[in-house]
């Protein structure tokens, strides 16, 4: 395989992973936003959606078959179900919290992750479960890089998924609502906005985003565990943070430049795919020594 | 009223405190460490259900020295810390001895628990060789160790002809001491590894390795890792265009595997130890596996049975339930007629032959490999 060809095949990987993590990024950036809260169950918001999907497909497979036609609807099933999920979250566990310190909220938030991740543990006895649809490895041919009509949906369905939201948030009343939240929650309740509910409906929004990118992986990879969203939590949460924490485009970038390094990381010459998390993460580091902002978030503004 | 509650309270406090004191069961309790939670829980299910079997099959003769033999299970949940946890407890629960261990990288910190109480542990599953060094002695390995599997593994690229290989590994204490070993072995025979991965556990995309292995272009894949991520690996090769050879550590001998990785698993080569359907003396134990837990019995159920056999078969011989003379017992072992095969021990501790055979993924299932190369033929 000639070296160009190897580049522009990690350039394709890179972009698929990337998209997984803006996915996921997406969520973690907006709760950020409007809250201030790092909601660390949101890696297990994605695995749950993964599981939902994955039950919705194997009740209509039987119909709908295992191809795009099965997959589609277990994707909007399981984003409302997992959007309805985030927004009982919210309500349980951090809405009483709202105005505690925010140390409590983000302890609560790790509990939640746990009783996440130890709820399907019980329910699946830590078995891999085999997530089986019809999709081939289809796809187009450039010299020896190959890149399959599935991946193409994926970054397509993600993408697509992006722009709405950033439309949504940019443009209509709701979104409005969101970030004058974000710059003052007292205010807003005195102008008449309700506060609560734009809460929910931002982990309503997001929590969706991550059961999306749940299905996805499950129909991508094949396979879906309790375990899965933990790492990929992080690495979205890393990829937010690249991008500027609280910022919608940014954390589509973030997440995008995070596949990417992860994918050329392991073509960096004379050290193996070792070294790889190693270079990721130390540029990160570097990164917020320069940038503390990430690439698109504004420095916050102390109000005392 | 309130007096019931208080007298209450006390009858627990005593009976709680009958509960953690030095345990004095007149039964013998063996421990049973193995995985029964986590990704690895339905090896170590196989394991417990096999060793469940061998003492209810004792106890049905009488026991062992008089006493009937009762199992208590530690879950060592293929994590380090839970399998110190697991041990520290069975050992506090006073156990005559253990059989298990699943993960080495589980194992390797318990065989310190119970060297410090002189526990005799025999170890039925778990091979790293870095259990070896490790071993304070009262340890009995009677799966083969990793130098056997390296073996087998480098007969069987020779004889189909590979020059160039790859090794891909998780870096936990198995996966990489395998893939450590067989690196050497094959530079030492003037082959090139001409990839050399690490990857982490649970990641889930594994296309940038993909591309690298198909611009580096080696004969044979290695991986040395545990099936489920062995799974995704083999079907993104395969879908990245890889036409390759694939073989596969003694961590993904699992039907499993044929699940997750689809079609991609055919043709796919497997490092095992015996596993009980290729065993001609394991027939009786499969049909009674079959009866009692209504499934087929796993990769490690055969030697889980012989593991808890071997350590009754010990106890009668020291005669008492002390468990330095079972460790003295144990040692003598010689050509003990288990259902894997004949065990002996070396000096160190480790089964005295190789085990070991390999299989091939054919129509979604394991089947044993006679071919060139493998172990035995020629």
């Amino acid at each position: 395989m000639p070296l160009y060809e190897v580049l522009l095949q990690q350039l394709a990987n890179g972009l698929i992973l990337g998209s997984f993590y803006a996915l996921v990024a997406l969520g973690y950036s907006m709760v950020y936003g409007v809250i201030k809260l790092l909601n660390f169950a949101h890696g297990d918001l994605y695995m749950v959606g993964a599981f939902a999907g994955f039950g919705a497909l194997s009740l209509i497979s039987g119909w709908a078959g295992g191809g795009w036609g099965g997959i589609v609807p277990a994707i909007l099933f399981s984003m409302l179900a997992v959007g309805v999920l985030g927004v009982i979250i919210d309500r349980v566990a951090y809405r009483p919290l709202r105005e505690a310190p925010k140390l409590s909220v983000l302890i609560t938030a790790l509990a939640v992750s746990m009783l996440l991740e130890n709820v399907a543990l019980a329910f699946t006895g830590g078995q891999y479960t085999a997530f089986t649809t019809s999709l081939g490895f289809a796809g187009i041919n450039l010299g020896m890089v190959h890149v399959t009509w599935t991946q193409m949906v994926l970054v397509g369905t993600s993408v697509v998924l992006m722009v709405v939201l950033e439309l949504f948030v940019s443009g209509t009343r709701h979104g409005k609502a969101m970030r004058a939240i974000a710059i003052d929650q007292d205010a807003c309740r005195l102008m008449g906005i309700d506060v609560d509910r734009t809460i929910a409906l931002t982990f309503l929004i997001g929590s969706a985003l991550a059961a999306a990118a749940g299905v996805l992986a499950g129909v991508y990879y094949g396979s879906i565990n309790f375990f899965m969203g933990f790492l990929i939590g992080l690495k979205a949460f890393t990829a937010a943070v690249i991008g500027g924490i609280g910022s919608i485009p940014g954390a589509m970038l973030g997440g995008i430049l995070l596949g990417l390094l992860e994918a050329f990381g392991t073509q960096i010459p004379g050290v193996g795919s070792e070294w790889k998390d190693v270079f990721v993460f130390a540029f990160l580091i570097l990164f917020l020594v320069f940038r503390p902002t990430g690439l698109l978030g504004q420095p916050e503004v102390e109000r005392m | 009223m309130k007096k019931g509650v208080i007298l209450a309270a006390a009858g627990l406090l005593v009976l709680g405190l009958a509960g953690v004191g030095p345990a004095r069961a007149a039964a013998i309790t063996i421990g049973a460490q193995v995985p029964t939670s986590g990704s690895e829980a339905p090896y170590g299910i196989d394991m417990l259900n096999a060793i469940r079997m061998a003492a209810g099959e004792i106890n049905a003769k009488g026991g062992v020295l008089g006493e009937k033999i009762s199992i208590l299970p530690g879950d060592a949940a293929c994590d380090p810390q839970a399998a110190v946890n697991a041990a520290s407890k069975l050992v506090s629960q006073g156990v005559t001895g253990v059989v298990g261990g699943y993960c080495s990288g589980a194992t390797l910190p318990t065989l310190k628990v119970y060297g410090d109480a002189h526990v005799p542990f025999v170890i039925t599953a778990s091979n790293s060789t870095e259990l070896i060094g490790a071993n304070p002695g009262n340890a009995f390995m009677i799966n083969s160790t990793g130098f056997d599997q390296v073996k087998t593994a480098v007969n069987l690229f020779k004889a189909r002809g590979i020059k160039t290989l790859a090794i891909i590994n998780e870096g936990d204490a198995y996966s990489a001491n395998l893939a450590e070993l067989t690196r050497t072995a094959w530079e030492k025979l003037g082959n090139k590894v001409v990839d050399y991965e690490v990857v982490s556990k649970g990641q889930q995309d594994f296309s940038p390795v993909v591309t690298r292995i198909r611009q580096r272009n080696p004969q044979a894949v290695f991986w040395t890792a545990y099936y489920a991520d062995g799974a995704l690996l083999i079907k993104q090769l395969r879908q990245g265009g890889y036409a390759g050879m694939i073989a596969l550590g003694d961590g993904n001998n699992s039907p499993k595997l044929f699940q997750l990785a689809g079609a991609a698993a055919e043709g796919v080569f497997c490092f095992s130890n015996p596993t009980a359907n290729f065993l001609p003396e394991a027939k009786t134990f499969i049909e009674n596996y079959q009866k009692q837990f209504h499934q087929p019995p796993g990769p490690y159920s055969a030697l889980s049975y012989d593991g808890m056999m071997l350590l009754a078969h010990a106890i009668t011989v020291a005669g008492s339930t002390d468990r330095m003379k079972i460790i003295a017992a144990l040692k003598q072992t010689d050509n003990f007629p288990g259902i894997s095969g004949p065990v002996s021990f070396t000096p160190k501790n480790t089964l005295a032959r190789s085990n070991f055979v390999v299989l091939l993924g054919k129509s979604g299932q394991w089947t044993l490999y006679t071919g060139p190369g493998a172990p035995g033929g020629k």
